[in-house]
């Protein structure tokens, strides 16, 4: 019995539950932080010095944040101005920012990576600044920050455990509920670890065939 | 020359970062069909005033006309819809990375000039074929060799339809054996009518070619004239000299 407490039915479908949450915080999360991240990386190229600015102000404070209290300020703070988001709501826009601040930094390499000569021939061809990025710089700096971006959406999954901490309760949050029930700590932290860890694998598996997938010849050069 | 209106006038273009001045005050005027080649040292100013003529590098005082309007506002619109007029080809290709010979072609005629994906893929083509490269149109850049990426780049700026193009030493990147294949291209659209400004070392090539020599020194026009008169007869010393020192090295081979 003692052996099989982990294919008991209400634990099963305690953490299938669990695992469903994470799915779901993570996704979203992980969309929102590549698009935060291609449009804060941008700016932070292209932009103007007062764009650049803000952007990086942005990026200063998301990232030098810890995310736990990042957290709690949308989840208890933001209350005390008369907003209250759902605990759901609160751990994305947390996970989306946090990782958008990241993410922008690996793009924001990837874009400076695009040789300077391509951008004058684009310019000289008469491509708007707006053109140029979209359909010059953009497709060569998704594929040289895809890399970067991948461990950044391998480090949210597991930061994506941080979402019980504002009453989110996700895999994470149910393992606790479990282990305190029956006091196995050591097997149901050990079961929710490797859970995380074949998110993990899954998620470097896509990645990987994604970056198959866009490969083209020449760009293995700049790593 | 029939036009009395030149296609192309520019009047003293100036361009200075801090205190360094790196063009002085040079003027041009280019008629239809017309061949002007810039010589110099490096570092003299050919490349500065070659992306001052299209704005990749504002100047800082100068005027242009372009068929006999002049380019007030070099913003937005009007600076873009003039870019496409001027086409350009740089030293280092600078092809698109990412996209084969035939994309590299097709994007700015579907991005900029807004033509149907059909319509401009048949256009890249036929640019492609003109430069000898239609069966390497599904090569992506770093599968092609320097002059095959230079024929591309000529490829695609001629799809823009330019009224005149600037080349800023064309052949400059590439191995021997490989500039004449360049140098034949070039030579095929001058005797097709279109008006070009090059800068360029090959002096056998240009004075073969050009209408007029002009020597660029320091960022200055030092002298102007046609390519049997600068060689041959300069009035300044130092044109003499760098021409003399010049045909040593590159007169031969432009054959």
């Amino acid at each position: 019995m003692r052996e099989l407490f982990f294919f008991q039915p209400d634990v099963v479908s305690a953490l299938m539950k669990g695992l469903w949450v994470s799915v779901q915080l993570i996704a979203p999360s992980a969309v929102f932080g590549v698009i935060i991240g291609f449009t804060i990386g941008a700016l932070r190229v292209y932009g103007n010095a007062f764009i650049k600015a803000v952007a990086n102000g942005y990026v200063l404070i998301f990232r030098g944040f810890p995310l736990v209290v990042q957290l709690f300020i949308w989840y208890f703070g933001l209350p005390y101005i008369g907003i209250y988001l759902p605990p759901f709501v609160a751990a994305v826009l947390g996970f989306s920012l946090c990782s958008g601040a990241y993410q922008s930094e690996y793009v924001r390499g990837a874009f400076l990576s695009v040789k300077t000569g391509q951008t004058m021939a684009a310019r000289a061809l008469g491509f708007s600044n707006i053109k140029m990025i979209l359909f010059v710089t953009l497709p060569q700096a998704f594929r040289r920050a895809l890399p970067g971006c991948g461990n950044e959406i391998i480090y949210l999954i597991k930061y994506s455990s941080l979402a019980y901490m504002i009453t989110c309760i996700e895999l994470t949050g149910q393992g606790k509920i479990i282990a305190s029930d029956s006091f196995r700590y050591t097997e149901t932290f050990m079961v929710i670890g490797a859970v995380y860890l074949v998110l993990t694998s899954a998620a470097a598996w896509l990645l990987r065939r994604l970056e198959d997938r866009l490969h083209i010849p020449g760009f293995e050069q700049y790593g | 020359m029939t036009d009395t209106i030149p296609i192309l006038r520019i009047e003293h273009m100036t361009k200075w970062y801090g205190d360094k001045e790196v063009l002085k005050d040079a003027s041009l005027s280019l008629n239809k069909g017309e061949l002007k080649v810039l010589i110099g040292p490096s570092g003299g100013g050919k490349s500065t005033f070659l992306q001052c003529i299209n704005f990749l590098i504002k100047p800082n005082r100068g005027r242009i006309w372009l068929d006999g309007r002049e380019i007030l506002r070099a913003k937005g619109k009007e600076l873009y819809d003039y870019r496409q007029k001027v086409g350009m080809i740089f030293q280092d290709f600078n092809l698109f990375d990412h996209l084969t010979a035939l994309h590299n072609v097709q994007i700015g005629l579907v991005r900029v000039k807004g033509l149907s994906r059909t319509e401009a893929k048949e256009r890249a083509v036929l640019e492609l074929d003109r430069v000898g490269l239609k069966s390497y149109m599904n090569q992506y850049p770093a599968e092609l060799s320097g002059g095959q990426k230079q024929r591309v780049s000529i490829a695609r700026a001629l799809a823009m339809d330019p009224e005149i193009m600037l080349l800023d030493e064309p052949t400059s990147a590439l191995d021997p054996e490989l500039i004449s294949e360049v140098l034949d291209v070039i030579r095929a659209l001058r005797s097709n009518g279109m008006t070009m400004i090059m800068s360029t070392h090959h002096i056998g090539f240009a004075s073969e070619l050009a209408d007029e020599l002009i020597f660029l020194e320091d960022g200055s026009i030092v002298e102007t004239g046609p390519p049997e008169k600068i060689l041959y007869r300069a009035e300044c010393a130092r044109t003499r000299e760098f021409c003399s020192k010049i045909t040593e090295m590159y007169g031969n081979s432009s054959s």
